[in-house]
């Protein structure tokens, strides 16, 4: 391991250290690495947008490839800026307005397409365990379904036969919840071991 | 009384203390834990047996370097596997921070065990904004969203991008996430594009995608350290997350037992409570 490598693997010991003393308690080694990673972490953060999109997206394909068409969506970008000048604010909502409508448009048909009826789709079917179609499987994971809809539905009141079935509906939506709880914790765990 | 008010007053600290308690000592005095096969790891393991050898895997660095503990041991054993069976590998990240240096750094360590040459049998393609204008981008044209690799080199320099130019030329894509990215790759390029695809996520994102497996828009998952060391075994390959499992299976053990603990003192603090209630 050279210097330079040995300097670094010391830097990564401290900031971890420092970054784990709030364990203990709020204190001035926990506050410099606080402040140290968010100050890296805005400087990398502009050196690398105006790298990899104003440099390689926008100047180098206007200037030397001639994509003259670019020069728009430069302007709608620049005019985001105008927020920071108030007479002129109102020009940013051009740009603003372009991203949001292209946003909402490429998630309408990716939710629907990736969310809504795949998951439609993988609710009707057969589950499947070793390859083969296992029947009880289906029956509990279609009322685990219809159950906890139900619990989510709030238009009439939760009596009876709708009472009932929402109190199903609970208990999958906690047994859900201790898996998440139970993936979490071995997930802290790992990045402690790590 | 004593045991509710030691209970009830106990300082968090000492909890921490235990955890790295259990934590140093397997590292100190290694044991070694059966690890099981779960259906949703055997089953990635065979989707990425099924790919043909010599074709192309997408194979994205979607993660933050604070969860490289779970996420790393994974990238470089599903690096393994696509190099034994000489698939070209196209790396990329919708992560600025960590991705792009972690898919340089693991790609190239592993790739060098394999004799394989960077532009020829892979290519890291970094980082680039916005991460839902580069998915659907990369079907119409990879060029035009990447025109360098993650080193500045031109994509028409690389040998590997000539006949990679969209989804169309990539076999099968894994996704190496911690976080909901995972969701936009599912809906965004297998629900539009039909591209096979299987994720590895850390332990805090596996339970939502079994939905996704259920349904068939994912071919396999692998959640957490335990799908990692899972997978370790399958590929023959065992690493970090084959020595983090038996700490992990012991800090469990130690867990189950402070909850355990928790609902006694919860349990007994509740009884007095009733007992004096009573008189």
């Amino acid at each position: 391991m050279s210097g330079w490598e040995l300097f670094q693997l010391w830097v990564m010991a401290f900031g971890t250290i420092a970054i784990f003393s709030f364990l203990y308690g709020d204190n001035p080694f926990y506050k410099f690495a606080e402040h140290l990673f968010a100050g890296l972490t805005a400087g990398y953060y502009f050196g690398l947008y105006y790298d990899t999109v104003v440099v390689q997206q926008l100047w180098i394909p206007i200037v030397e490839n001639s994509k003259w068409s670019l020069i728009l969506p430069g302007i709608f970008g620049v005019s985001m800026f105008a927020r920071l000048i108030p007479k002129y604010s109102w020009m940013a909502r051009i740009g603003l307005a372009f991203v949001m409508g292209s946003t909402a448009g490429i998630f309408l048909m990716s939710e629907l397409h990736g969310n809504v009826l795949g998951q439609m789709g993988g609710a009707m079917a057969i589950q499947n365990s070793g390859g083969a179609p296992n029947y009880l499987l289906t029956a509990i994971a279609a009322v685990g379904l219809i159950c906890t809809l139900i619990y989510f539905y709030f238009s009439k009141e939760h009596t009876g036969v709708l009472g009932a079935t929402a109190n199903v509906g609970i208990w999958f939506i906690m047994i859900s919840f201790g898996a998440h709880f139970g993936y979490t914790v071995m997930g802290r765990i790992s990045l402690l071991i790590g | 009384m004593k045991i509710i008010t030691f209970l009830s007053t106990l300082n968090r600290r000492w909890v921490y203390t235990l955890v790295w308690i259990a934590v140093i000592i397997p590292l100190l005095f290694p044991m070694s834990f059966k690890i099981n096969t779960t259906p949703e790891v055997q089953s990635l393991y065979d989707a990425v047996e099924n790919v043909p050898d010599s074709s192309t895997v997408l194979l994205t660095f979607d993660l933050w370097p604070n969860a490289l503990a779970e996420t790393e041991p994974m990238a470089r054993t599903a690096l393994h596997h696509l190099f034994r069976k000489n698939c070209n590998v196209v790396t990329l990240t919708t992560i600025p921070l960590g991705g792009p240096s972690v898919a340089e750094r693991v790609t190239r360590e592993v790739a060098a065990l394999y004799d394989k040459k960077y532009g020829v049998d892979y290519v890291n393609l970094g980082y680039k904004p916005n991460y839902v204008s580069v998915l659907r981008g990369l079907a119409t044209s990879i060029e035009s969203i990447y025109p360098t690799d993650n080193s500045g080199t031109m994509l028409s320099q690389l040998p590997l991008m000539h006949t990679v130019k969209t989804y169309d030329q990539i076999a099968f894509i894994f996704i190496v996430a911690d976080n909901g990215i995972v969701d936009n790759w599912v809906s965004i390029v297998n629900a539009q594009f039909g591209k096979k695809m299987c994720a590895a996520v850390t332990s805090v994102m596996a339970p939502k995608l079994y939905a996704y497996m259920g349904s068939g828009q994912l071919t396999g998952i692998l959640g957490g350290m335990k799908g990692a060391a899972e997978y370790e075994q399958l590929v023959h390959k065992p690493g970090l997350a084959t020595i983090g499992i038996s700490i992990q299976s012991l800090v469990h053990f130690l867990i189950i037992a402070l909850i355990g603990l928790g609902n006694l003192g919860f349990f007994l603090e509740r009884r007095a409570k009733q007992k004096e209630a009573r008189g």
